[in-house]
């Protein structure tokens, strides 16, 4: 069977038009701070593109998931970012040189906090990796996401390609 | 076909009457407003989420299908009491609820769980042969197949080969697909509309009968005339950034609700129809469950091939059900411990990594109680037995893995690093915490169970509330018990059930 020509449901689709509740600056600050000492490289914080486009990507994800979602979100970042370094008897997240934030976070991993980390770090890398850049990097595009006006029936054509 | 109405931006108010009004468009649901609609009743179904054409799914990156299609971004938690960790615990939210989510799975009920219905619940007509009409209807209507030896992907194949050698058999799993060529992300929408979820079977057939389906409509609580359900009213998603906003109304002879294990026991509540049952929001099982991720030398693309493929039920008598998965390779990269430089150097590894699952059948422990606002909290105590399971599953799968020569596996423990073979068997799985083990859940059942007493059970075998008349429920909730095994089928099976009964059943 053909299965563009199975009866499916008509209707408005404007889920990406609507507009997201408000996600706080401090929110995103915060959020792009831990994503630099997640993302980066041995010397390097990831390029400062990519990381606008995942500040606004964050803005979006927040927006549009609810108010308990949001909250959870807020409420991580916030036991990330100050309640973290007190673990390494520091105070303060925002600003710290990248290896700092870094050594800060590998505590906030085998502490208590660890559920919060892991809850911030999975919105991040999820959103992250999706950068097109990010997606070549990890060995991506990885098929099936259709472009706007492209074939579906073209795009499953490739995905299934011989396994070695 | 009725197109669906969004009442997102709707101006105009909405009081409406229906022979029948159906809230929730999920896999029940959307099987009730289907047959009772081709049956010539007047249906109206309301669902709170948007609604998202069936081909837009594959236009969305998995963490656009997260915000927009999945309830609260996937961050919804049942809150682990005692010696339990807290559960990642999962549901749509759009036009055809979480069967746009679900990797397609179908199980029937096993054989061992109806006889427990039957034996220590009484429900005596519940019987494989009872159930078979119920289940030829529903696995035609969405198209049940065996997922075939070539659409497994590597993931899976190493696994099984793994799994076999240490003597579990292995089983082809089934699943609600037609022409499926496998791109593994099945748990995002179907990009090509091969996964038969209700919004692409049951409700186009409701639609094409003149059933109305209303996305973007909260129902707030059911309208009561003394015990007799007389329809519902709830508020449009018309608010602010899509806040429940204007009132409406639908007036109905008859009310089914089919909201889900989380939603529905919140409803009967709001509804003050809390008394006839203290069972409302109990009983709720999750089948906890726990993922293995292995990495190999050789590449494993787990990402080309069917998302779910083989099972093993052959340590179901110890309440194990392993089962094949994958997931996205951003999302499985957010899996990979370590931060900056290990981090990268994991997530571009992703290739290599093989991943499966396992659940617990567990014995319930959950409940459903009143948030502050309209969402639920979510609590769940592992009973001590089901506990115990959780170092078996992970021992199960990480020995399954190394037998298939992976090099390392990274556990479903927080903090804990990538593992060899000599690592993994020196780990002390039974002395982490439960804070620190990874714990998702897609299958949160039994808020509302069928039963054949009130004090043990909100809601009679077909569905009906108790000392109600015309208020029925007709999803997950009512699942008796625990299955073992992904429920949409079970659901969709149930639900059918309720539907034909009502179809001969004469307004009150």
């Amino acid at each position: 069977m053909n299965l563009r020509k199975r009866p499916v449901l008509e209707g408005t689709f404007d889920v990406r038009e609507r507009e997201p509740l408000p996600v706080s600056d401090g929110v995103v600050r915060r959020a792009r701070q831990v994503a630099e000492a997640l993302f980066s490289s041995q010397s390097a914080p990831p390029a400062k593109e990519r990381l606008d486009w995942l500040g606004k990507e964050i803005r979006s994800f927040v927006g549009h998931s609810g108010a308990d979602a949001s909250r959870i979100l807020a409420l991580s970042l916030l036991a990330i970012t100050v309640l973290g370094p007190l673990l390494s008897g520091k105070f303060g997240f925002l600003d710290r040189p990248l290896e700092e934030r870094r050594a800060i976070l590998e505590r906030v991993e085998k502490s208590f906090l660890s559920t919060a980390l892991l809850a911030v770090k999975a919105v991040l890398c999820i959103l992250y990796f999706e950068h097109p850049d990010a997606t070549r990097e990890i060995g991506g595009p990885f098929g099936c996401l259709i472009e706007s006006g492209s074939s579906p029936s073209a795009s499953n054509k490739q995905n299934k390609e011989p396994q070695s | 076909m009725t197109p669906v109405e969004s009442c997102h931006n709707r101006k105009e108010p909405l009081e409406i009457d229906a022979d029948v009004v159906v809230v929730g468009s999920g896999a029940g649901g959307a099987v009730v407003a289907c047959e009772l609609a081709e049956a010539g009743h007047k249906v109206v179904v309301l669902e709170e989420g948007p609604f998202v054409p069936a081909l837009e799914h594959g236009r969305m990156r998995p963490s656009e299908s997260l915000r927009h299609v999945w309830r609260g971004g996937a961050f919804t938690v049942a809150f682990g009491l005692g010696d339990t960790p807290h559960i990642n615990v999962t549901m749509g939210r759009v036009v055809g609820g979480s069967s746009t989510v679900t990797g397609g799975v179908c199980f029937r009920v096993p054989d061992s769980v109806l006889a427990t219905w039957r034996k220590d619940r009484g429900m005596s007509e519940l019987t494989d042969a009872a159930l078979e009409p119920y289940y030829e209807a529903v696995e035609h209507a969405v198209h049940v197949e065996t997922v075939p030896m070539h659409m497994r992907s590597k993931s899976t194949e190493l696994f099984v080969r793994g799994a076999e050698s240490r003597g579990l058999e292995m089983k082809p799993i089934r699943r609600n697909t037609e022409g499926c060529n496998g791109c593994g992300r099945c748990n995002f929408g179907c990009p090509h509309v091969a996964k038969l979820s209700v919004d692409v079977t049951y409700l186009p057939r409701a639609a094409a009968k003149g059933a109305r389906i209303f996305a973007d409509c909260l129902v707030d609580r059911v309208l009561m005339k003394g015990d007799r359900a007389i329809g519902v009213e709830g508020r449009l998603g018309n608010g602010k950034h899509g806040k429940p906003k204007d009132p409406f109304v639908v007036r109905a002879k008859r009310v089914v609700l089919a909201a889900g294990a989380a939603f529905t026991p919140l409803l009967l509540r709001r509804s003050g129809i809390s008394g006839v049952s203290d069972q409302i929001g109990k009983n709720v099982t999750v089948h906890p469950g726990f993922r293995m991720i292995a990495r190999f030398s050789e590449d494993v693309k787990g990402w080309q091939g069917s998302l779910q493929s083989a099972y093993t039920d052959s340590l179901e008598h110890a309440g194990i059900t392993l089962m094949g998965l994958f997931i996205p390779p951003a999302v499985l990269a957010a899996t990979m411990p370590g931060l900056g430089p290990e981090l990268l150097r994991r997530a571009a590894e992703v290739k290599n990594l093989a991943i499966f699952g396992g659940i617990i059948h567990d014995e319930g422990g959950g409940r459903i109680w009143p948030g502050l606002g309209r969402e639920p909290i979510m609590t769940y105590r592992m009973a001590r037995h089901d506990r115990s399971l959780i170092p078996r599953v992970i021992r199960e799968m990480g020995e399954s893995f190394f037998a298939a020569g992976a090099k390392e596996v990274f556990c479903p423990v927080l903090g804990a690093p990538g593992m060899d073979a000599d690592a993994f068997r020196k780990f002390p799985f039974e002395d982490v915490k439960s804070r620190d083990i990874e714990c998702s859940s897609q299958h949160p059942l039994g808020s509302c169970r069928m039963g054949m007493t009130r004090e043990h059970s909100v809601v009679d075998t077909f569905g009906k509330v108790w000392d109600t008349r015309e208020l029925y429920v007709a999803d997950g909730s009512i699942v008796p018990t625990s299955l073992g095994v992904n429920p949409q089928l079970t659901i969709m099976t149930l639900a059918t059930r309720v539907a034909w009964h009502l179809r001969e059943t004469p307004y009150s």
